[in-house]
């Protein structure tokens, strides 16, 4: 006979080991990386190809007190030292599978892109005709990872309280548009934010609406209000910009430096001297992320996202809860539609490109936080500039790959081959009280 | 505190759940409600905590009438609810669960943890509760989740507990530590309302048993009565608890697991090397507590679901990692653990759902055309020979009672040759007649000499079927015994300990 020991019963629970298999794959991934690094890029390039760097700022125009010698190196070289350490950070990762698996894989990611740019401004022959400013690649990266950040944060929230905000792109064309006019009208960046936020956040609510009270498919009618914002904004292109084009006269927000930390050299001038819609997007993000995972209010929204019988049951109402956080995040997503008028200039049907679909990937790749949409936002800023920036050169290389990349990374983040990805449980699921 | 239902009735359209239900809750009192699937428990105390509101009735707490707009009004009455289906948010911490919707706070609406985790501590050593308020929910094993649910109730200074269910998924030991705390709650004032249809619990913690039965109060008695008059009292005629079986010759090994190692969807290997096999005329019960690899198993061996590694064969005919087409045609018979989602189309017909496994052969089709009066045919007869209570066979599985859909799927795997018959949960939610009703055809069928393999986390049906018992802990078989075995070494083989068995 046994005697019984109800404790030891209870506590001994079954211990599943993780597996680090994926940690091998992205290991073999960085390599790969690497590989295509020291093949493409540095083998590839004329054994004489040289590459230069400038580091004058563009966007201060009373110059910057620092002057940085252009760098010159020589492409091959520079590059073949580049993948062999993409390549030995790869092999680490494979054999030691660490926790920081994906940091790494990061790391190899921000080499691949140093050793794209060396190869893209490589010229033939010792003494170089013309180079490539490194501090506008960054402050043209920063303007488009600044608007998906919007978009993202805009994402995460919605999706924390279990609603999925399709209609980002909706909301950045709702913004957008009444930020053109706003602003043209009045000429304060301030009051084309304010009506841009309240913009988003009706497209919100209308979201909250149909997802919320009449319980539809949050897919479908996210969807359906970006087409629906789409096709306002053209009657109203056609209808009412055209005819008043004073009404979209295209001005750009000012740049606002901050006292000292602007002069740092190279990132200075492309963190520091920026529009009041980059700082409010830093500031968004510490807030959100503070609000999320801090607050008692962070606490209620996230348990609607993943259990909202649990919740109620508790006498928290799911409803207002989702009302309330998708009418938030959409305001800060009219407000990024602003973001977007401040840097573009003027408005026009189409503007926003895709962009509130890249953010909602750059969601996903930064597994549902703030803090991750940021690396992910400037992921896809950084390939989203480069983009055009080798269009504008006139680079041979296949620009639709590097299009591509965003949304590579994005299958391949969704289908689990670089770490695991979980969605807050109840993400899209209408809740009903039954 | 004393709680009192007076004539509660709550309807779904026409359906009446509750009757005119009354019912006292004396302070300091282990009342049991006990009632088949159904019966109306659930309802009822949905009602009473403000989750439903019913139409007519009232609720006194402490004399004075109550009315709940919904369950945070509960709450503060002093009502708490532990639910069957935990009220638990799994990626949050012990402590997170426990404070969510009366969180401590400090400046800028900040969470206070410090506070938090000091409330869990004390109530924890004030009940005997002992719980890590840090642990993340998810990672914690079934019965410490619902200490933290317990808990959780008690935080909120409930003074009336309602357990739902709160065995189902529980191992013997942890049942008897529920018990435990559940006698300690009382000694300290607290009211209990235990809700249950399992007899012998009943019987060892209740102070007073009232019987529900078709929304209506039946009786109240006390728990010396025999678990035969429960089971009567239940369900309104004569019951035979024991399942009669024959002893049959053991033919041969039809069903042959070799160190099968199966994967679940997060990638861990919830099936970690399982060998076992079925004879010809024998029933094998694997027993469990859920979630330890069996429903991982069933459809490994299905065809499913991969198997990582080892092999599974039918009569010496390897069908690992074979298609559930090819598995069905090698001659397992599978009656799935959600019979709603993967054992029948519930929008479709009685009849199409009895040819689900064979609809392309004849004589259900021929040449790509279905032969619907052969479908109807086979409809009519084993409607008839399975007793399937249903308006006719035009009607929508959708539209059976459990018991009858389980019928449904029983009669499609048995109205085929086989040579193995695999059946998770078999009756799981069943009324007791539709219990007894599964059991005497699985037992048939051994007696007829088919080999039978039944997966299921009810003890009592284990014990009841099995003529061998393999018990399944965290993916491996931890033992394999007589089901003349003490319940309590049974129990520590579900807990994961192999001590005391000495087969």
């Amino acid at each position: 006979m046994t005697t019984l020991d109800t404790t030891t019963a209870i506590t001994s629970t079954p211990k599943l080991r993780e597996p680090v298999g994926r940690r091998r794959i992205i290991g073999i991934l960085t390599v790969i990386l690497g590989l295509f690094i020291l093949l493409a890029f540095g083998v590839g390039s004329a054994a004489g190809a040289h590459s230069q760097f400038t580091f004058t700022p563009v966007n201060t125009s009373s110059g910057a007190p620092w002057h940085l010698a252009p760098l010159t190196l020589l492409t091959r070289w520079s590059n073949i030292v580049l993948g062999l350490i993409t390549i030995l950070v790869g092999v680490e990762t494979w054999v030691r599978r660490p926790a920081g698996a994906l940091v790494r894989f990061g790391v190899g990611g921000v080499l691949f892109f140093i050793a794209l740019l060396l190869w893209s401004c490589r010229q033939p022959g010792p003494a170089p005709v013309s180079s490539l400013n490194f501090t506008s690649v960054l402050i043209g990266s920063l303007s488009i990872a600044m608007v998906l950040i919007y978009g993202s944060l805009s994402g995460v929230l919605c999706e924390r309280a279990g609603v999925v905000n399709i209609a980002i792109e909706g909301q950045f064309i709702g913004g957008a548009l009444a930020g053109a006019m706003i602003d043209s009208v009045t000429n304060s960046f301030w009051l084309a934010a304010l009506v841009g936020i309240l913009v988003g956040a009706l497209i919100g609510w209308l979201l909250a609406l149909l997802a919320v009270r009449y319980v539809a498919d949050q897919i479908i009618i996210g969807v359906v209000i970006v087409t629906l914002m789409g096709s306002i904004s053209s009657y109203l292109n056609i209808q009412v910009l055209a005819p008043y084009p004073n009404l979209n006269v295209g001005n750009n927000a000012s740049n606002v430096a901050i006292p000292l930390i602007s002069k740092i050299p190279i990132v200075g001038p492309a963190l520091f001297n920026e529009t009041m819609f980059f700082y409010a997007a830093i500031v968004l993000v510490a807030l959100i992320s503070f609000g999320l995972f801090r607050t008692r209010w962070g606490l209620r929204v996230r348990s609607v996202g993943e259990h909202p019988k649990a919740a109620e049951s508790v006498g928290i109402s799911v409803a207002r809860v989702r009302y309330s956080t998708v009418i938030l995040g959409g305001a800060v997503a009219g407000l990024g539609g602003v973001a977007f008028i401040a840097v573009q200039g003027q408005f026009q049907p189409g503007i926003t490109s895709g962009y509130g679909y890249i953010a909602l990937a750059a969601m996903i790749f930064g597994k549902w936080k703030p803090s991750g949409a940021v690396v992910a936002s400037l992921l896809f800023g950084v390939s989203a500039y480069l983009v055009d920036a080798l269009q504008n050169e006139n680079v041979p290389i296949p620009t639709e790959f590097m299009t591509m990349f965003p949304y590579l990374v994005t299958i391949a983040v969704v289908a689990g081959l670089i770490g695991r990805v979980r969605p807050p449980a109840s993400d899209g699921v209408p809740y009903k009280r039954d | 505190m004393r709680v009192e239902l007076k004539g509660i009735t709550k309807r779904f359209g026409s359906f009446t759940a509750n009757h005119q239900i009354d019912l006292v809750v004396e302070p300091g009192q282990i009342h049991c409600l006990l009632g088949e699937n159904g019966a109306g428990k659930s309802t009822l105390m949905n009602v009473l905590f403000g989750l439903l509101h019913a139409e007519e009735g009232e609720i006194l707490v402490n004399g004075e009438p109550v009315r709940f707009a919904n369950s945070g009004e509960a709450v503060r009455h002093g009502i708490g609810m532990v639910h069957q289906h935990f009220m638990l948010v799994p990626v949050f911490t012990a402590a997170e669960n426990v404070v969510l919707g009366f969180e401590p706070t400090k400046s800028f609406n900040r969470l206070d943890h410090k506070t938090a985790s000091a409330k869990i501590l004390e109530l924890s050593k004030k009940f005997g509760l002992d719980v890590d308020p840090d642990a993340v929910v998810e990672n914690l094993p079934i019965g410490l989740q619902q200490r933290v649910e317990i808990l959780k109730a008690l935080s909120h200074d409930a003074e009336l507990l309602i357990l739902d269910e709160p065995t189902a998924v529980l191992t013997p030991q942890e049942i008897d530590a529920l018990m435990e705390i559940m006698r300690s709650l009382a000694r300290d004032g607290k009211s209990i309302l235990f809700i249950t249809h399992k007899l012998k619990e009943v019987r060892a913690v209740a102070d007073v048993i009232t019987v529900i039965r078709q929304g209506r109060i039946i009786d109240s008695v006390a728990p010396t009565e025999t678990e035969n008059q429960l089971a009567a009292l239940m369900v309104g005629r004569e019951v035979n608890l024991i399942v009669h079986k024959e002893s049959t010759e053991l033919g041969d090994v039809v069903l042959e697991l070799k160190d099968v190692v199966v994967r679940d969807d997060r990638g861990l290997a919830v099936v970690n090397g399982v060998s076992l096999d079925v004879h010809a005329g024998e029933i094998v019960a694997l027993a469990g507590v859920q979630g330890n690899g069996q429903t991982e198993l069933a459809e490994a061996i299905s065809g499913l679901r991969h198997v990582e590694s080892g092999t599974i064969s039918l009569r010496g005919h390897d069908i690992t990692n074979h298609t559930p087409r090819q598995i069905l045609d090698a001659g397992l018979g599978h009656v799935p653990e959600d019979r709603q989602r993967d054992g029948l189309v519930l929008s479709m017909s009685l009849a199409d759902n009895l040819v689900l496994n064979t609809p392309r052969r004849a004589p259900f089709a021929r040449r790509g055309t279905r032969n619907l009066g052969a479908v109807d045919d086979n409809a009519t007869v084993l409607v008839e020979r399975f007793d399937i209570r249903t308006t006719g066979i035009d009607a929508n599985a959708g539209s059976l009672s459990g018991g009858n859909q389980q019928k449904v799927i029983v009669a499609r795997e048995l109205s085929r040759p086989l040579t193995c018959f695999m059946a998770s949960q078999p009756t799981r939610g069943l009324d007791v007649g539709s219990i007894e009703y599964v059991h005497r055809q699985i037992v048939n069928q051994r007696n007829e000499g088919l080999g039978i393999f039944i997966i299921s986390s009810e003890l009592d049906e284990v014990v009841a079927l099995g003529d061998r018992i393999a018990v399944m802990y965290a993916g491996q078989i931890t033992g394999i015994v007589d089901p003349s075995t003490n319940r309590e070494d049974i129990g520590l083989l579900m807990a994961g300990s192999t001590v005391g068995t000495h087969d």
